[in-house]
């Protein structure tokens, strides 16, 4: 190897090193027998997942958190799906300009979506409710399952619907008989992007807090605020577990290669 | 005829559209609207500038808007200075190794911030890995140093959420670049380090804008980071979030929003623009 390999080499280990290392020191504080969070630990416990489970504003939230994700993945599939199969066969410019429209949602600040949306949201007398985060949620998951959908639409031949039309099939028949079959890797790989963007999402959840609609990222940042226990660590490590987990399902479900070009 | 029925077909393909664009017009759009209406009207519903023109003239203001913009370009200079060459390396050295890269880039991406926050809380602490190694095992310093509600600190941990979407960009446009153009180069006699320079680092330039408007974007919005690791700065989402905790003047936040919207709508017009040009 020439020298510049080797320093390109040592640059890429030492990048990933700083990459993984905060996160490999969540993981191992979570299975400390200490009461507080520190490294290198000193033995080993399962406590702090036990703990997690006795106490009652994490289950709480949890249970929220689950339910907000999968409806507002639901939502943003009904809303979604429709409208990317529209847009990926249409070639206009302004096809083009509302595919950046229903997209942009992405690249606002989550911050200003959020305090916007409180206030907007308390005008039309939603307020702070579950029902306001179901819609604030499907605002910034919609994007994912467009995109996804879009360029999984896009590969696919207009060749296969047109011929199951030509031998007589019904529109709802192409729809459920072949569309459907063949952008469902897109529909996955959207829905499992947009759950796991809900259910990680802080910056808007913060503003529609309360005893009743506290999301497990608020209720997490609410009590780091004021503790520094490995309980965090240990429900950090589970929501890792959890992502990695449902990235591999959908993987082995559909392929890594279909997931990367809806990317 | 065949008009009437092309017609109606494509108005009937239209409403497949209608659901998901009248769903974002009334909650993401009129909110947006709605927030920035709010900054120019008076108590009494009157139309005002007045906020805008304390705040840009305000030496206090002024320097949040300027400290927003410095912090997020030197996330971004600093991600992208970091990302290209392992981008350069995922692509052209990596071989069956890049599978593996992939994932480590991939894998942060599924953790959530408090997460990460976490982690760079336990690593820096007065007691923490770090000064422990620079103490006790290197023996470099004698005595701790204080890591945490430092600038250098924060900065750190946003350029450790930023970086992969920065390697990310600029892997997929060096991947598209033609390897003939650098043989070509080589041949003529250039030597490695100028062909790089001269016909590879040219070549993906708009991968480094997509990357970097992207990095710029997401930075200039995030504050979960900062409120949690300090550093000392005042940042316009920083002072949103206070606002609404504390101050709870609301037109205030209004306004910090509006500018904060703006800038963002800038970036996505670069970004469109640069997206265009290569042709997506």
């Amino acid at each position: 190897m020439r020298l510049s390999d080797w320093a390109l080499w040592v640059f890429t280990i030492a990048f990933f090193i700083f990459m993984i290392l905060p996160i490999a020191v969540v993981v191992v504080i979570s299975f400390t027998s200490a009461g507080y969070a520190s490294f290198p630990i000193p033995g080993w416990s399962l406590k702090w997942f036990a703990r997690i489970f006795e106490y009652e504003p994490f289950m709480n939230s949890l249970w929220v958190s689950l339910k907000l994700g999968v409806i507002a993945t639901a939502a943003s599939c009904l809303l979604g799906v429709p409208a990317a199969l529209y847009l990926s066969r249409s070639r206009s410019g302004w096809a083009t300009a509302i595919t950046a429209f229903m997209l942009s949602p992405l690249s606002m600040p989550m911050i200003v979506i959020g305090f916007a949306s409180l206030f907007f949201l308390s005008r039309l007398g939603f307020g702070v409710s579950f029902l306001s985060l179901v819609i604030v949620h499907t605002v910034i998951c919609l994007p994912y399952v467009i995109r996804t959908v879009t360029a999984v639409y896009r590969a696919i031949p207009p060749a296969y619907e047109e011929a199951a039309q030509i031998l007589g099939a019904s529109r709802l028949t192409v729809f459920r008989e072949v569309t459907l079959p063949l952008i469902r890797p897109g529909i996955a790989a959207g829905s499992l992007f947009s759950f796991l963007t809900s259910f990680d999402n802080l910056p808007v959840s913060y503003f529609f807090g309360s005893a009743q609609t506290n999301t497990l990222p608020v209720v997490m940042l609410a009590y780091m605020e004021h503790q520094f226990d490995p309980s965090i660590a240990a429900l950090s490590t589970l929501q890792l577990v959890f992502a990695v987990v449902a990235l591999v399902v959908a993987d082995r479900l559909y392929g890594i290669q279909k997931m990367t070009v809806a990317t | 005829m065949l008009d009437a029925v092309k017609n109606s077909a494509r108005a009937r393909r239209a409403l497949l559209l209608a659901p998901a664009l009248i769903f974002l017009a009334v909650f993401f759009v009129m909110p947006l609207a709605d927030n920035s209406a709010r900054s120019f009207l008076t108590e009494d519903g009157g139309f005002t500038l007045s906020r805008y023109a304390a705040f840009l003239t305000d030496r206090f203001y002024l320097g949040v808007i300027l400290e927003t913009l410095i912090l997020s370009a030197a996330v971004t200079v600093i991600s992208v200075v970091i990302a290209y060459p392992v981008a350069y390396v995922l692509v052209r050295k990596a071989g069956r190794l890049s599978g593996l890269i992939v994932f480590l880039l991939i894998a942060p991406l599924l953790t959530s911030i408090i997460m990460r926050t976490f982690g760079w809380q336990v690593l820096f602490a007065r007691r923490g890995l770090v000064n422990q190694w620079l103490v006790t095992d290197l023996g470099l310093l004698d005595t701790p140093l204080r890591w945490l509600n430092t600038p250098g600190l924060a900065i750190a941990a946003l350029v450790h959420v930023l970086v992969p979407f920065a390697v990310l960009s600029i892997a997929s446009v060096l991947q598209g670049v033609d390897r003939r153009l650098e043989e070509g180069a080589l041949v003529l006699g250039a030597s490695r380090i100028r062909t790089f320079f001269e016909v590879t680092l040219p070549l993906t330039v708009d991968g480094i804008g997509t990357g970097a408007i992207l990095v710029f974007m997401i930075a200039n919005g995030s504050f979960v980071t900062l409120v949690l690791l300090g550093g000392g700065f005042q940042t316009l989402p920083l002072l949103i979030y206070q606002q609404f905790n504390t101050t709870r003047d609301f037109a205030l936040a209004s306004t910090m929003s509006t500018i904060l919207l703006v800038i963002a709508l800038a970036c996505l017009w670069l970004q469109l623009r640069l997206l265009r040009r290569q042709g997506v």
